[in-house]
């Protein structure tokens, strides 16, 4: 029933031997459009404690809208936690979480804090994947790894946003290190290839180029496979414009490209995360009607 | 000691000035045009002179050993006895994959393009052509390109890698000072006391691949992103 690809191994160059700190986990889910009603349902799901899915809500017609849950409250040093997802043909699926991730120290005996997604999103499908934010605290060891695999037609909008730490504690770029490589594949040929390492200790972020004076950072995918190139530099100015209504250059930064093919990339920098995320969903909206004809529909959660 | 007209000792010092000329920035590939991004980032006042030494030290650690590893890379394709085509073909595609901003995608290949048909033209590189033809459709990165002629040439690997490094932060600071208020002497002294970050980029992109080398300049991104939305613009990227 899915299209399930083999987790890699050995991502960040180090062997993570199975011990008593380390909690594997995974969570699989699979939706499938039902022809007879026009609905997109959860037709599959293996949960493993922690991890969770809250059922399947529907926030519009076709689709269907799951909360991710971490029901340990977190990421501990050592977690090592699968998320698969396949998106059938012609489906609409929309993910979110519960809460910001919130990664905790990795303790000195503890392998790093391992997550790894992949979605599969088939013929004509789409997959809204619009988690909230990553919060790596102080002393934090977070590795992730995303791979997506769009089928012809397919559609994506994916963000991620990246938290600086505990602000309210005085706990900005406090994590020892956070690596995140994410990948997207249209046609079985890759489209973008990010991959970043994040050691505050050894490399100050602080700086230009890097953050500078900006402590949120997050990058937003549109997609939809096999539109006409075009379409993406119509979208790249429809949504510059979207946000230039929106937010001050002083308070964030919104970068737009389109990729090598297939869709955009939207990078963001921001003083404060309400403004990623009230930018985020501007663009998710006005992305998802330019492709779609219709709005976005946000999660009940942020109503 | 080597002898003046030892044939070996000869041989050697070509190849060291075969280095700093495919190295230098008068070779005509039209670098001089780009500062990739560089140019937002000053005028949304991001960057002065005063940072620029911590950001091209940055630059180094992050784009630097990423441009490296692909020119290692390329370097070791043109070793190769069979010249391997698709392996070629992929390591281009991956870093168009990995540039996120379609304007230094574009600049990093217009270069790659333009070096290669210039080092077609000039260099013996028969190594290559002997097996494989290059035309100007595919897209070719500059650090690809760098490294294949550097392998075709039989220069030394670590060399050419700093070679790229030091050419590529040369065009970045010469772009600098025409952007900002940076003299002569203060940008050579930067170019000068970032040559030990230089060697450690090189060194660091020896210890990895294309499949496993990381980046995080997000800002940088976002200049070169935002670029083409400037009003006024000395530089194509």
């Amino acid at each position: 029933m899915l299209l399930l690809c083999t987790p890699p191994e050995g991502e960040i160059g180090e062997t993570i031997e199975p011990g008593p700190h380390r909690m594997r986990a995974s969570l699989q889910l699979a939706f499938a459009r039902d022809n007879a009603l026009g609905e997109t349902t959860l037709t599959f799901s293996h949960q493993e404690p922690p991890l969770r899915v809250l059922r399947a809500f529907h926030p519009e017609k076709n689709a269907a809208l799951a909360h991710l849950l971490n029901v340990s409250g977190g990421l501990f040093g050592g977690d090592d936690l699968t998320l698969k997802v396949h998106v059938g043909k012609g489906a609409q699926a929309q993910l979110t979480t519960t809460g910001a991730t919130r990664v905790y120290r990795c303790g000195l005996h503890n392998a790093p804090t391992r997550q790894h997604n992949e979605f599969t999103v088939a013929e004509s499908a789409v997959l809204e994947y619009v988690p909230d934010a990553i919060i790596p605290f102080a002393g934090a060891n977070f590795y992730q790894r995303t791979d997506v695999r769009l089928s012809d037609n397919a559609g994506l909008f994916w963000w991620e946003i990246l938290a600086p730490g505990r602000e309210a504690s005085d706990e900005v770029f406090a994590f020892e290190r956070v690596e995140m490589h994410s990948q997207i594949l249209a046609y079985d040929e890759l489209i973008s290839i990010d991959r970043i390492r994040l050691e505050p200790g050894k490399k100050p972020l602080a700086v230009p180029g890097r953050m500078g004076r900006y402590r949120y950072s997050g990058t937003f995918y549109i997609c939809k496979v096999g539109a006409d190139p075009q379409i993406w530099l119509d979208l790249e100015r429809q949504l510059r414009a979207t946000i230039s209504d929106l937010q001050a250059l002083d308070e964030t930064l919104w970068g737009f490209s389109t990729l090598k093919a297939h869709g955009l990339i939207i990078r963001c920098l921001a003083k404060q995360g309400r403004d990623v995320i009230a930018g985020l969903h501007g663009l998710w909206d006005a992305g998802k009607f330019a492709l779609y004809g219709h709005h976005a529909v946000r999660p009940r959660k942020m109503h | 000691m080597k002898k003046a007209g030892d044939s070996r000792a000869s041989d050697g010092a070509v190849t060291e000035l075969w280095l700093l000329h495919l190295a230098d920035s008068a070779l005509p590939i039209g670098a001089f045009a780009h500062s990739f991004g560089v140019e937002t980032l000053i005028a949304a006042e991001l960057l002065d002179v005063g940072d620029l030494e911590k950001f091209l030290r940055a630059w180094l650690e992050e784009s630097g050993v990423v441009e490296a590893v692909f020119c290692r890379t390329a370097f070791r394709i043109a070793q190769s006895t069979e010249f391997p085509v698709r392996e070629w073909i992929a390591i281009n595609d991956r870093f168009s994959a990995m540039k996120p901003a379609r304007e230094s995608r574009k600049a990093s290949t217009l270069l790659g393009t333009n070096f290669l048909r210039s080092a077609l033209a000039v260099c013996d590189l028969r190594r290559l052509t002997r097996t494989a033809s290059f035309q100007d459709d595919l897209p070719v990165h500059h650090a690809c390109a760098f490294g294949l002629v550097c392998g075709a040439l039989n220069l030394d690997e670590d060399g050419a890698a700093r070679a790229y490094l030091h050419q590529s932060l040369g065009g970045l600071i010469s772009a600098c000072q025409r952007l900002m208020p940076l003299g002569q002497t203060r940008a050579q002294q930067i170019l000068w006391n970032l040559k030990p970050s230089m060697v450690e980029a090189a060194q660091s992109s020896s210890e990895a691949t294309t499949d496993d080398v990381s980046g995080f300049l997000p800002m940088l991104d976002w200049g070169s992103m935002e670029h083409p939305e400037l009003l006024t613009r000395l530089f194509i990227s």
